[in-house]
């Protein structure tokens, strides 16, 4: 396939959503494009087989863009993803989720399992996450994690799948998500407010019949779903009939969605995009800040930092936990995701600063005195966006001074990893005693 | 292991050196000499972080403080370098101001140029002794306040103190011009057998003057109908 | 010249050799031939009729080039933001003593740091730029100082001891540049105000051929936060207001007042207070949280074996597959449900705050009293509650200042800074007065306890049912005696404070520990 090209279908694609379905305000901007970044980055996570958390007040578009992103990519029709929906609420159960015995089969005393929709298919949407109960959400924690999905003595695992959740800002009759399971997704973003005017063209505008129904198709997928093939089977005959809904979409609406073959493709040229060496410094500053405790030799949220450490002016000291090792891979594959549908050749620093709040919003948790400081600010995001937006400039002003001593210090590190007789630079910022750590070269800052 | 910093073989040192680079490299490493030079003094004169203002001492120290400067190259910048370094406390870990003052006198002394100006506003510490033996030829202005025994055996040389000083100022001049903008305190021209002290503001008090003559503002108030020269 | 359809060309490659500033396109305007480069709130405007000038001696595209870099490098590098800028600028103006020169001092620092940063570290055609454009005055001395300290021939010659003492200061060294600032200004102050007067007979202002800078360089929210992070960074109270002061005309037609942003130009900037304010906001407690609490109902929460004995009506008949069997079937355990509740108002707020003679006057020098009772204020308005402020000195000879319960933080500022420095008694009947206008109001008492009629204050403060924290300075015989005559009230906390730091940290831990108590209801 010609270079470029899966990226202009998916341009189309987006242009499609916002002109036609999701109507919104650009709000991010990079290497001179507007794009919203609810919809930039669901189609991202579409296309990398991401795990996207979307937030918004009620009635912004947070499932029915997951929805149509999920559709037009995967060419399931629309109905057959409003039926695999799995609904946050109390009284969910594991048999509504993932699967259930085959009741006539079980009267015959044979356990077979009924796979529920949401389990099959790979567009998985959750709707109002943080309604279910946590040791619902537990349940999930697994399929969410990988696409494993067991019940009884079965196993199911999806071999590609995107994940979105939707959830309300807090309010009656909300939990919080269980930290392990935010931890699973790759990155948060808001829905927002498209503004008066383009509210009022919304409201003129709705239709009765949405574009991406197709009855007949979502007819023959339910039976397939429904079916007692084994679910590599299904899979297939289920691909036949994205073909055609997929043909359909390109006729009558001058879609082209993606086979699962293409996707293939696309994720296979995603990986193959490199990071520049700015890019994959800073992010290696940006981790070093969030992970680093010179006391206690790392961070962990049961363990206070002290007022009088040295490292008080670095975001260690104004974060309770300690970032995972999914923070990294998250931004390593939205980065490259972003560098490969812009069609540049290597991740860089603006790639990745552009990625890197999205990332790292659900994953922080910052102190109260630093939150206190910070939410009466001024801003255009949710403070929890904001928040992380404000951290990764922080941490790139600090780059940005020392971009030319931290690559030589990295320079000289690979030289010292490898038992060449050469002292590690030094330096004030965290990296540089991780670096030290790495080389297993002894630090000898007082603590 | 998997080398963790594979992405970074490749890279030397990128950075261009201009020649500011090379001005500054050179300024720091003559400072660390004159550094080095007065540290080595403090150490052979000022045992236990004490030293004694007496005639003896300060004649003492002035030679030490020649031979430690023999060598060096500087310029009269790298004078005023020393004088801001004596304030931070990072790069001189104990200030003792009579040594260092002695010290700075023969950095001036035997500098290259002619004319010196030293921009000492900033300058927190007041520098004692400066000035001291000062010869003919020399010029020496500082911005700024100096210290007590300012232009001490000054020895030909001008010196011009655009601020004030405190005691002792001119003591044991020989010859030369003091000039001082503001204002002097005790025991002005103490000692002092020659030369002109001219002072702007007023003067708290004289010492014991045996010649020579001091100005305040256009008025000689030494030798006059109330001062009498003194013999020691 | 085509100029914008150069910039469009290279703007990708600048933007990045620079890291991607966040910045829009550089726009063209026809401008003076004299000026290159103008910047407002991050849009850089070039001068269309300045490049024409310099056609016949550079190419197009390394003009426009070496313009870009250097406005760029002042977004990213100095003065970064405009904290910096004041900072360089009060820097400045303790050399110069004037504004004018201060500025222009600071101005032309900034310009030899970024030029000199983009021609160490990055590719440039700036040294050419320079080379091209004629200069005098302080101007002309820069470039003679550029050609030293670049090591690029402009045909200025090698330069007078001003230059050999320019060139040693290192501009690189950003956290030496305090220092640096005040002897670049040192070592320029006769050129700079020789070019004042040649200006001020010519009765022309002269220019920088890369552009002024100014407050128009920043955002609104840029100059909010400089403006906080110098009031903590200053060592006094003066410092703040006198550059502040310098600085005022520019912050109003910016539209900035004291209240904060785009409160309109109808209120003048009172640096006192702005300085308080800003100050305040560092010590902040987070707004409250919706509590979690019991629902009251039961809501089904896990499934568990069923055991022969528990209740059948228990039974999930889905998951025990329509079986009741043990080991088979499978009940519902119950559990209360948890939601979000909502708060309790926080109850309005009262500050007494002591302004006699014995107390330090707020706009002299920092009052850790008054910075508290910022404090307590900004905390209670943060939470939705009013705040009322009652500040005496000699109230009986009118020396006081009673400001009714609201929700203005500007008004409640000034009665707070107002300052009689007079004796000290206060007069009951003024506080009684605030007390009936709000529900229960918490009482905030910062004083150091020398009020004549201590007597009749502490009976009062026995009689009444309100939360009451009393902050008072230093240790003696009146603090004692109040500490002694109100001990018996568990709604009476008393704070000596040794240290006149801590009097922020007291007052908000105190007013956390009145929010974390405060009742919630469904």
């Amino acid at each position: 396939m010609q270079d470029g090209h899966y990226q202009k279908r998916l341009r189309n694609m987006y242009n499609y959503i916002s002109d036609n379905l999701y109507l919104n305000r650009p709000d991010i901007e990079i290497k001179g494009e507007k794009f919203n970044s609810a919809l930039l980055l669901g189609l991202l996570s579409a296309i990398n087989r991401g795990k996207e958390l979307i937030i918004g007040e009620p009635g912004l578009g947070k499932t029915t863009s997951a929805e149509y992103v999920g559709s037009i990519v995967y060419r399931y029709p629309l109905g057959v993803i409003w039926g695999s929906e799995v609904p946050g609420h109390p009284e969910q159960t594991e048999e509504k989720i993932i699967g259930r015995p085959h009741l006539g089969e079980l009267s015959k005393g044979n356990e077979k399992v009924v796979w529920s929709n949401f389990a099959q298919i790979p567009v998985k949407v959750v709707d109002e996450i943080n309604r279910l109960p946590e040791t619902k959400q537990s349940m999930i924690l697994n399929g969410v994690d990988r696409g494993n999905w067991e019940y009884l003595n079965e196993t199911l695992i999806n071999d590609e799948y995107s994940l979105f959740a939707t959830c309300n800002y807090q309010d009656r009759g909300t939990n919080t998500i269980i930290p392990p399971l935010i931890d699973r997704f790759d990155i948060l973003v808001e829905s927002r407010h498209p503004g008066p005017n383009i509210a009022f063209t919304i409201g003129m505008e709705a239709k009765r019949d949405h574009p991406l129904r197709h009855p007949e198709y979502e007819k023959r997928l339910h039976e397939i779903l429904r079916g007692d093939e084994a679910y590599e089977e299904k899979m297939l005959l289920a691909e036949e009939i994205s073909d055609l809904f997929g043909e359909y979409m390109k006729e009558n609406l001058g879609l082209e969605g993606l086979t699962k073959q293409e996707r293939r493709e696309s994720s296979s040229q995603i990986e193959k995009i490199g990071f520049d060496l700015e890019a994959n410094s800073f992010t290696r500053m940006m981790l070093a800040e969030l992970s680093f405790c010179h006391k206690f030799g790392q961070k962990r949220s049961l363990e206070q930092c002290e007022e009088g450490c040295h490292y008080t002016g670095y975001l260690c000291h104004h974060v309770k936990n300690c970032a995972s090792n999914r923070l990294p891979i998250s931004i390593r594959n939205y980065a490259q995701t972003l560098a490969w549908f812009l069609e540049d050749e290597e991740v860089d620093l603006e790639h990745v600063r552009l990625i890197t709040p999205y990332t790292l919003a659900h994953r922080i948790q910052w102190k109260d005195s630093y939150l206190s400081k910070k939410e009466g600010e001024g801003r255009n995001d949710p403070l929890q966006i904001y928040m992380a937006r404000e951290a990764t400039e922080e941490v790139f002003k600090r780059y940005s001074e020392q971009r030319e001593y931290l690559t030589e210090a990295f320079s000289v590190a690979y030289r010292a990893f490898d038992q060449d007789e050469i002292a590690p630079l030094d330096g004030d910022h965290p990296i540089y005693e991780a670096i030290k750590r790495d080389i297993g070269a002894k630090d000898e800052k007082p603590v | 292991m998997k080398n963790p910093f594979e992405a970074f073989h490749n890279i030397g040192v990128r950075r261009r050196e201009i020649p500011l680079d090379t001005i500054l490299k050179s300024k720091e490493e003559t400072l660390a000499r004159i550094l080095r030079g007065y540290e080595d003094l403090l150490r052979n004169e000022a045992k236990d972080l004490v030293w004694l203002m007496q005639y003896s001492t300060v004649i003492k120290a002035y030679g030490m403080a020649e031979k430690r400067i023999e060598e060096l190259e500087y310029t009269a910048e790298d004078i005023e370098e020393f004088c801001y370094a004596l304030d931070r406390s990072d790069q001189i870990p104990y200030l003792i101001t009579g040594p260092a003052g002695v010290y700075i006198s023969a950095l001036c002394n035997y500098a290259p140029e002619e004319e010196i100006t030293l921009n000492l506003r900033d300058v927190n510490v007041k520098i004692n002794l400066l000035g001291y033996r000062l010869p003919p030829n020399k010029k020496l202005v500082v911005n700024g306040n100096l210290g007590d025994f300012s232009g001490i055996g000054l020895d030909g040389g001008e010196l011009i103190v655009e601020g004030s000083c405190k005691n002792y100022t001119g003591a044991g001049m020989k010859r030369g011009l003091l000039t001082v903008r503001h204002n002097l305190g005790f025991n002005t021209g103490h000692g002092m057998t020659g030369g002109e002290i001219h002072v702007g503001g007023r003067i708290k008090g004289l010492g014991k003057i045996v010649g020579g003559k001091i100005f305040e503002g256009d008025q000689l108030i030494f030798p006059n109908e109330g001062v009498k020269p003194y013999y020691f | 010249m085509e100029v914008k359809k150069t910039i469009e060309n290279i703007w990708p490659k600048v933007r990045k050799k620079h890291l991607f500033p966040q910045i829009p396109v550089p726009e063209v305007v026809e401008g003076e031939e004299a000026v290159a480069l103008e910047i407002k709130s991050k849009q850089l405007r070039i001068s269309k009729a300045f490049c024409e000038k310099l056609t016949h001696t550079m190419k197009n595209e390394d003009i426009v080039e070496a313009i870009l870099d250097h406005g760029i490098s002042h977004y990213m590098y100095c003065p970064w933001d405009f904290h910096t800028y004041l900072t360089l600028y009060n820097e400045a103006k303790k050399v110069v003593k004037k504004k004018d020169l201060a500025q222009r001092a600071t101005s032309s620092f900034v310009d030899v740091v970024s030029d000199t940063y983009c021609v160490r570290d990055k590719e440039t055609k700036i040294p050419e730029l320079y080379k091209n454009i004629r200069t005098t005055g302080l101007n002309e001395v820069l470039t003679s100082l550029y050609e030293r300290i670049w090591g690029f021939d402009m045909g200025r010659g090698r330069g007078d001891e001003r230059i050999s003492r320019l060139s040693r200061i290192p501009y690189l060294e950003r956290k030496r540049w305090r220092e640096s600032v005040k002897k670049f200004t040192t070592i320029i102050q006769d050129i700079l105000e020789e070019d004042l007067e040649d200006e001020q007979q010519e009765n022309q202002r002269g220019q920088n051929p890369m552009g002024e800078h100014s407050l128009s360089d920043y955002s609104l929210e840029e100059i909010d936060q400089g403006l906080r992070e110098f009031a903590g960074s200053v060592q006094d109270l003066q410092q703040f207001k006198e550059t502040l002061e310098d600085l005022k005309e520019e912050l109003e037609e910016q539209g900035y007042a004291s209240g904060g942003m785009g409160r309109g130009t109808g209120n003048p900037i009172d640096a006192d207070l702005l300085y308080y304010m800003k100050i305040a906001e560092s010590y902040t407690l987070p707004i409250r949280s919706l509590p979690i609490e019991k629902t009251g109902d039961l809501y089904p929460y896990s499934h568990a074996p069923w055991e022969v004995g528990k209740p059948v009506s228990h039974i999930d008949v889905w998951t025990s597959f329509g079986k009741i069997m043990p080991g088979i079937s499978q009940l519902w355990k119950r559990k209360e449900g948890e939601t979000y509740g909502e708060l309790e108002g926080t109850p309005d707020c009262l500050i007494v705050i002591d302004s006699s003679g014995s107390m330090v006057n707020p706009r002299e020098r920092l009052s850790h009293a008054v910075l508290g009772a910022a404090c307590a204020c900004n905390a209670y308005l943060k939470n939705g509650a009013r705040v009322a402020v009652y500040n005496f000195s000699d109230a009986f000879r009118d020396n006081k200042v009673i400001m009714d319960f609201n929700y203005e933080k500007e008004r409640a500022y000034r009665s707070i800074c107002k300052y009689f420095g007079g004796g000290t008694a206060l007069d009951l009947d003024d506080i009684l007065y605030l007390l009936v206008r709000a529900d229960n109001p918490d009482i905030f008492i910062i004083t150091d306890m020398q009020i004549t009629n201590l007597e009749t204050l502490i009976g009062f403060f026995n009689q009444i049912q309100n939360r009451v924290t009393a902050v008072h300075l230093g240790h003696n015989v009146h603090s004692s005696r109040f500490k002694e005559g109100t001990n018996k009230r568990s709604n009476i906390s008393v704070f000596n404070v040794k240290n006149k730091v801590d009097i922020p940290k007291i007052v908000l831990g105190q007013i956390n520990e009145y929010l974390l108590s405060s009742p919630t209801r469904h």
